[in-house]
């Protein structure tokens, strides 16, 4: 889901998505960055990495996993996960997962656990099929259900009706700059 | 179109004893299971006992012709089984209100002549007994004893239910080539291997095909977003072709026809197709073969989307780590086979509260299971280059 937000704000600031790496976790990621960053001296690179729970805060996070970041490189951390940016379209989220709009948390950025909160909002839905695709079954064990990331994935290429980086971005602070960052790129490669 | 919903029937539990890898088996069954093991641990035997229980029910199947088709009693039993012990399957069938609507049991012995025989045969509904050989006749006349009363339509009145129900089962392991070569399997119907998708597609009513495309493309589009439209279509000879059209940087997209497509998009589409184009139970061997790890990720959503409409229970065996990297995957859903010296034994992974502790502390369900199901020397293996 990570990749489709990613190519969703990509599109969004008018570039064209190139090829999508890691989707291995952060460890992962964080033992290719220095590859990742070299190449981002030819091409313009987006690095989204969540901070989940992690004691560190964002600008920390950058300074020591990236000091020297190359030209085209943005290297963003989302505050929490993902989650919290698709809740800060709130308006349009609501009427994808069919609740109350007043359900939405109204400052998601600072929701503790914005994919716990997704599926609690998504458990008071009025359509049955939300509720069975995003809310895990009792015993199953898990913190999402069957097709949570398809949903939103579907929430998030989702054109008209679907997620609008844009207006999340009003009341999401990390995504505005996200979004600032990407347009920087946008025109210092053209 | 059918909206079965809820009422469809599924396998909610099965016992085995002696069933080829399989001493001692004793599962619940959810409406989606994923089963996880080394080579030979006997993915494939497992799926095969839905298929017995389907032979038995099929025209021109029975219960001798079954057991015949698997080598025989003999063949059939497992190695970690003494000589003479009876092989046992034992089934609950339920819907979603009622998890134990029927139970059916068969045990199953040879005779001197290496006839299969019947030495139990049991139905039961709602808890109370239906049936239950061997009866009086049974006694006298031992020849009984070769047929179940499953098979017979004058004497399964009162659980036709249950045999309508193993005959639903079905069974694909889909075969690229043959869905685009569909001459080499002509004629065939429920062809396992893909033979007559194509003419599948031709002959369910046109309404029904473009509303399940349509749900196909919806599925597909998790892994495969630049797929706009799904349809069937008839080139100048009349000949149906499966296509696609795809976003493209041309503003009028691309059509791509099944030849274009690869291997495993065919088969995943045949698959899907599957899981909707019927209400029986549906056994999948690997549909992860000949797909891109990025699609393959997402079959477990697909399938999710697909039967929360059809509600018919999938049965999927796998080898990949990237399908178990899914996080909507049920602990309870997942199947775990373990060879040991007295048999392959079974469990959801929900029953380890190890996997559970794994998974709290941020590793996915690949990460957590599939080392237990690595083979035992596998690092033998290493020998031989890496």
């Amino acid at each position: 889901m990570d990749e489709a937000v990613v190519r969703r704000l990509v599109e969004h600031v008018g570039a064209r998505p190139g090829p999508v790496h890691g989707r291995n976790g952060k460890i992962h990621l964080r033992q290719r960055l220095r590859g990742y960053n070299r190449a981002a001296h030819l091409s313009p690179w987006v690095v989204l990495v969540d901070l989940n729970h992690d004691a560190e805060c964002a600008p920390p996070l950058q300074l020591s996993w990236l000091p020297n970041p190359a030209p085209y490189m943005c290297f963003r951390v989302a505050v929490r996960e993902v989650e919290a940016w698709l809740l800060s379209d709130r308006d349009h989220l609501a009427r994808f997962i069919s609740i109350p709009v007043a359900q939405v948390p109204l400052n998601p950025e600072a929701v503790d656990d914005p994919k716990h909160t997704m599926v609690e909002l998504a458990r008071i839905s009025r359509r049955r099929e939300i509720r069975e695709d995003m809310v895990p079954r009792p015993g199953s064990g898990r913190m999402v259900g069957p097709a949570y990331t398809s949903r939103l994935v579907e929430f998030v290429l989702g054109g008209a009706t679907g997620w609008r980086p844009e207006v999340a971005a009003r009341s999401s602070d990390s995504l505005d700059r996200c979004l600032r960052c990407l347009r920087r790129l946008v025109k210092g490669s053209k | 179109m059918r909206e079965t919903g809820s009422r469809a029937l599924r396998f909610t539990s099965i016992h085995l004893e002696n069933w080829r890898n399989f001493a001692l088996v004793e599962v619940d069954l959810q409406r989606r299971v994923f089963l996880v093991g080394p080579n030979a641990s006997g993915k494939s035997n497992f799926l095969d006992v839905f298929r017995f229980l389907h032979d038995i029910v099929s025209v021109g199947g029975g219960f001798q012709e079954a057991v015949r088709r698997r080598g025989g009693v003999s063949s059939l039993r497992c190695l970690a089984a003494r000589r003479y012990s009876d092989l046992v399957v034992r089934v609950g069938i339920g819907g979603e209100e009622d998890l134990s609507a029927w139970e059916y049991e068969l045990r199953f012995t040879q005779d001197k002549r290496q006839r299969p025989v019947i030495k139990k045969e049991q139905v039961s509904r709602q808890g109370s007994e239906l049936l239950s050989r061997p009866i009086d006749q049974d006694q006298r006349d031992p020849e009984r004893l070769t047929q179940t009363y499953l098979e017979q339509v004058n004497v399964n009145q009162d659980f036709r239910e249950v045999a309508d129900f193993f005959a639903s089962v079905r069974y694909l392991h889909i075969v690229p080539q043959l869905v685009r070569e569909p001459d080499r399997s002509v004629g065939r119907r429920d062809d396992p291997f893909g033979g007559d998708f194509l003419e599948q597609l031709v002959r369910t009513a046109e309404k029904t095909r473009n509303a399940w495309l349509r749900r196909i493309r919806d599925a597909l589009r998790v892994a495969v977003p630049q797929l706009n439209e799904l349809e069937l279509w008839r080139d100048v000879r009349g000949t149906p072709h499966l296509r696609g059209k795809y976003e493209h940087w041309r503003p009028q997209g691309a059509w791509q026809t099944e030849e274009r497509f690869s291997d495993g998009t065919l088969r995943l589409m045949g698959l899907l197709w599957a899981s909707l184009a019927g209400s029986g139970p549906l056994l999948l061997e690997e549909p992860e073969l000949s797909l891109h790890p990025d699609v393959v990720r997402f079959i477990p959503q697909m399938f999710a989307r697909i039967q929360r409409r059809s509600s018919r229970q999938i049965l999927i065996s796998t080898h990949s780590t990237d399908l178990l990297r899914d996080d909507g995957i049920g602990l309870d859903e997942v199947l775990l086979l373990e060879p040991g010296t007295e048999g392959t034994s079974m469990q959801p992974a929900s029953s380890y509260a190890e996997i559970r502790e794994l998974l709290q502390g941020g590793l996915n369900l690949a990460e957590a299971v599939i080392p237990r199901t690595r083979p035992q020397r596998a690092e033998q293996l290493t020998l031989f280059g890496d």
